[in-house]
């Protein structure tokens, strides 16, 4: 298989204390899009930044495409572009200027310079405002700018630090079609951070939960779910109470993993396919006289997924109105 | 090596594009060093306590004041690289193929571009008051030449200090430390004969002095004796500055 990405037993001890990353393994697949999903402080940025060959690991190994980020950082750098998660375009001159420079420290040869720009701008719909200065574009314009720049020499993998956050829905929607169509379009491999549990669930082919500097889980968004061990039916019985009986009854049956009654008058029945054990399950329920008032059907959420392997729920709230308010602090200069 | 002048002149490029949009804080810049020429020099030529070799005073210090405004505007550039350290473009332009060395000199020589505007709009205002220039466009360009080189390399100090002071405040503390000490030790203001012993051995180490020499002999006295050590020293202390501030500027980052 083709790798884009190899890292083995990777450690980053900051300070000689915070141990940021925990004897990291991860291979990512070429032509994938990859979701390092973690809260705040997990050590996503850190491994990105590894990889990047912006700082060096304490110790293990770290491969982009075959080529040791340490030894070969100059290598790698010519293959890869990087959306950090602050930032990263001058506000004080405008879109199309903020590509130039960047082409041009690329090394996009000049006869093309103008036609690769143009289609990174068309690419990520800034073409009408390419000539404003980029202090009047708004958050979701000037990170499809910075996503436009790293777009510009067609990488063979991008690096996207949290690339939506701060954006309001309609924005990290608009910001992930791009992406879906460049990374269609060119093959590019595309490994992103995020703590948005939807963003990896729709646009991630393959997903690594990490939590204090450590992969808790791996797979795709189906797989992670599966792993929970299914499907919750819930019977909602109104004002009657479920007897003892009727819920050991339950249990019993093949399909059926757990059964747990919530508030004396819910019975959550947890099976592997909740739409193929329904009829079974009301069959059962009729046969003992019970009346239903209303079912429901959950199925897992990634959020579900990481509250079981790291223990705790995504934190969010915070942190995103933290980094709004950075790049908002940056914007203003 | 080619690549990497490519890179420089990517980057003075991106500060004339900068400049073209917004020059403000150039003429803001402005006032001081006006203050020195239009009120400090005709107050301080009218005590006629300092020789300044046959040039009225105001015209000895016009050179002086130039560079220390240029020298501003270097060390400030650091408080950029600072600002960029905190968003994310330092990161992002260490993840391009540049080459480290080629984004710290093309960032000084930035600076030195941004300085030369700033010595420029000095001239107008010093002709005005009646400050004698010597009419030679080959002198005016070696001056020009000079003080952007310069500041390139006082730009490479506030790199370097950048790499270590990693806040805008500290930065602001250290930038004050450095510029300061410079002006008042050096042959800005008053001939350096005029100084105690040790400020004069000082001097000697001080790279304005050099440059103010360089600029005061093309621009009003037209002594070019020192001209050579003058533009050797200010040779040295760009290369020092630019390996010493590209081996710290990956810590800005880090």
């Amino acid at each position: 298989m083709d790798w884009a990405v190899q890292v083995e037993n990777l450690v980053k001890i900051y300070d000689g204390k915070v141990r940021a990353l925990d004897n990291i393994d991860l291979n990512v697949e070429a032509g994938k899009a990859f979701a390092l999903l973690g809260p705040n402080g997990a050590g996503k940025t850190t491994l990105i930044r590894i990889l990047t060959t912006q700082i060096k690991p304490t110790s293990g190994e770290a491969y982009v495409f075959g080529l040791n980020v340490v030894r070969d950082g100059e290598k790698v750098r010519r293959l890869i572009s990087y959306v950090p998660q602050e930032m990263s375009v001058w506000t004080d001159i405008s879109g199309y200027e903020n590509l130039l420079v960047y082409a041009k420290i690329f090394g996009v040869p000049n006869p093309e310079r103008k036609k690769v720009i143009d289609e990174v701008l068309e690419h990520m719909g800034l073409t009408l405002v390419k000539d404003e200065l980029v202090s009047t574009y708004s958050g979701g314009m000037i990170r499809r700018l910075e996503i436009a720049c790293a777009m510009l020499i067609k990488p063979k993998i991008m690096f996207l630090d949290e690339p939506t956050i701060g954006l309001d829905p309609a924005a990290r929607k608009v910001v992930w079609e791009r992406l879906s169509i460049f990374k269609k379009e060119y093959g590019v491999t595309i490994f992103f951070n995020t703590h948005y549990m939807d963003e990896a669930d729709l646009y991630a082919d393959d997903i690594a939960i990490i939590n204090l500097g450590k992969i808790v889980a791996r797979g795709t968004s189906e797989e992670l779910k599966h792993s929970l061990g299914g499907e919750v039916v819930s019977f909602n019985l109104g004002e009657a109470t479920p007897k003892l009986e009727l819920t050991e009854e339950i249990r019993k049956l093949g399909f059926v993993r757990d059964v747990f009654v919530e508030n004396s008058n819910i019975i959550n029945v947890l099976v592997e396919n909740a739409e193929v054990a329904l009829p079974h399950l009301m069959e059962i329920l009729k046969n003992e006289g019970v009346n239903v008032g209303k079912v429901s059907i959950t199925k897992p959420t990634l959020d579900d997924v990481f509250l079981k392997y790291a223990g705790t729920r995504l934190e969010e709230k915070g942190r995103i109105s933290d980094v709004t308010h950075m790049r908002y602090m940056i914007k203003k200069g | 090596m080619i690549e990497a002048l490519k890179n420089v002149l990517v980057m003075i490029e991106l500060e004339l594009r900068r400049l073209r949009h917004d020059r403000t804080e150039i003429y803001f810049r402005a006032v001081q060093p006006i203050l020195w020429i239009v009120i400090y020099g005709p107050v301080m030529s009218s005590v006629r306590a300092i020789p300044t070799g046959g040039v009225p005073y105001t015209d000895f210090i016009t050179p002086g004041v130039m560079i220390q405004t240029t020298t501003f505007v270097s060390i400030f550039y650091g408080l950029m690289m600072v600002w960029e350290r905190d968003s994310g473009i330092l990161k992002k332009l260490l993840v391009t193929p540049a080459s480290r060395y080629s984004m710290v000199i093309g960032r000084s020589m930035a600076s030195g571009v941004r300085a030369t505007f700033q010595a420029l709009i000095i001239l107008p205002i010093a002709f005005i008051i009646g400050v004698r220039f010597i009419p030679n466009p080959a002198y005016f360009a070696l001056a020009f030449i000079i003080i952007f080189f310069a500041s390139g390399g006082f730009a490479a100090i506030s790199i370097l200090a950048a790499s270590f002071m990693k806040t805008r405040e500290r930065f602001m503390g250290i930038g004050q430390a450095i510029i300061m000490p410079l002006f008042f030790a050096s042959n800005a203001l008053y001939p350096i004969q005029l100084m105690p012993p040790i400020l004069r051995e000082f001097s000697t180490f001080n790279p304005l002095s050099y440059v103010v020499d360089a600029v005061r002999g093309l621009l009003i006295t037209g002594d070019l004796s020192n001209l050579i050590i003058d533009l050797v020293a200010i040779a040295i202390f760009d290369i020092v500055l630019f390996i010493l501030a590209s081996i710290s500027f990956k810590r800005i980052i880090e």
